[in-house]
């Protein structure tokens, strides 16, 4: 067993800070939930490092993270939302640059 | 190097893997994308096997993210941790014998102007601090010497990572390390004071700490690296393994040393001000040119 990051969704998306995204060392690890307004880990790819951790308890101070076994996490989290991961496109304007 | 190459053949979408398909249809290629849009939509780097927690996987993430044509950029690379990052990503990476990296580049860097006149095709280099401050150094340095337009990133880690802890150019002076038991002799070599005396016309020193800020230091190198000259970036992105810091305090640390030792350092020069103000709509330096000439008046 080993050790993977969790976020409280209730914590989460009442803040949205999106600062652990930005800081997950690891691509396409941390997604964002636009519905629900949280941010969410793709289990599989994480690799239990714990910066998110401290991301969200010192830089963001909103405690919402927890590192816990991949066993125990909670079920519709693990599976419903990794799933049916899907990204945002609206928000995505057409590069000025060559054109 | 465009979109229609990272496109998959009509028909064969269904065979490519999940991954592919979703770096095709929700990929930041050909689109304006920001760090603070990360996790809405699929990144161009993919799975890879550096250490947890490794800073300098966060920076070359972070990087990849502010790349401002990433369908039109090279990566060149050599030898060190990088390269196990920066090879998974779906942006064409050259891998450069140890020492010759900017050579290579210089000569991409003029193919590509040749051979796509009328299109701004980016080069990148990108390499740890052995990489470029030690053994490709003489390169490094005559490739700013000729004014070659490519931006060169350096992964400043302070040691060698991937060889089991030597010292390197730009460690600091007494680091006691695995295989420099005694500590180091030497200063740290003051890279971006001679970048800036080779001819550099952006110099950049940055720490991850700060998302928004790598970005922005990105966008602009790439930029000015277009028309202007050369530019250089330095990042302090630690070797958790070799400096022994414990994963979940590695932003710990690069705080502490961004207020020790590695201050946000940045050098524009004039014309690559005007540059960015007159072309990119970089509306900080048009006021300061303003200010600068009804100054001189």
């Amino acid at each position: 067993m080993y050790l993977v990051a969790n976020i409280d969704p209730g914590i989460c998306g009442a803040t949205s800070c999106t600062l652990c995204t930005q800081f997950c060392p690891e691509a396409n690890t941390i997604q964002y939930d636009k519905e629900r307004k949280t941010a969410f880990v793709s289990v599989d790819r994480c690799k239990g490092c714990a910066q998110c951790v401290w991301v969200c308890d010192n830089m963001a101070k909103h405690h919402a993270i927890k590192m816990i076994m991949i066993d125990q996490l909670p079920e519709e989290f693990a599976n419903k939302l990794t799933k049916n991961m899907s990204y945002e496109q609206e928000n995505l304007k057409p590069s000025p640059i060559n054109k | 190097m465009s979109l229609d190459y990272v496109k998959s053949t009509p028909g064969f979408e269904k065979f490519m893997p999940k991954d592919y398909r979703d770096l095709i249809d929700h990929g930041p290629f050909g689109k304006k994308v920001s760090v603070s849009q990360v996790g809405t939509f699929k990144e161009i780097l993919e799975e890879h096997p550096m250490c947890a927690g490794c800073a300098m996987t966060l920076f070359i993430r972070l990087s990849l993210i502010a790349l401002p044509n990433p369908e039109d950029t090279i990566i060149v690379g050599t030898a060190g941790c990088g390269r196990l990052a920066i090879s998974q990503a779906a942006v064409p990476f050259v891998y450069g014998n140890y020492g010759d990296t900017n050579a290579v580049a210089s000569g991409l860097k003029r193919g590509l102007m040749t051979r796509f006149p009328d299109k701004h095709k980016d080069v990148v280099v990108m390499a740890g601090d052995g990489g470029l401050a030690d053994i490709g150094f003489s390169m490094l340095m005559h490739s700013w010497f000729r004014k070659e337009k490519f931006t060169t990133i350096m992964l400043d880690n302070e040691v060698y990572g991937n060889t089991g802890g030597q010292e390197s150019g730009m460690t600091n002076i007494g680091s006691v390390l695995k295989m420099a038991p005694l500590g180091k002799k030497f200063e740290k070599i003051d890279m971006p004071d001679l970048a800036r005396t080779a001819g550099c016309a952006y110099v950049a020193l940055v720490v991850p700490n700060n998302p928004k800020r790598v970005e922005q230091c990105i966008k602009k190198a790439t930029l000015i690296a277009r028309e202007v000259g050369p530019t250089y970036i330095q990042a302090y992105t630690s070797c958790n393994i070799e400096y022994a810091i414990p994963t979940d305090k590695v932003m710990e640390d690069a705080k502490n040393v961004e207020n020790d030792r590695y201050q946000f350092k940045e050098y524009i020069s004039e014309d690559a001000k005007q540059y960015l103000a007159e072309k990119w709509g970089y509306k900080e330096y048009a006021k300061k040119a303003i200010q600068t000439t009804e100054a001189a008046k």
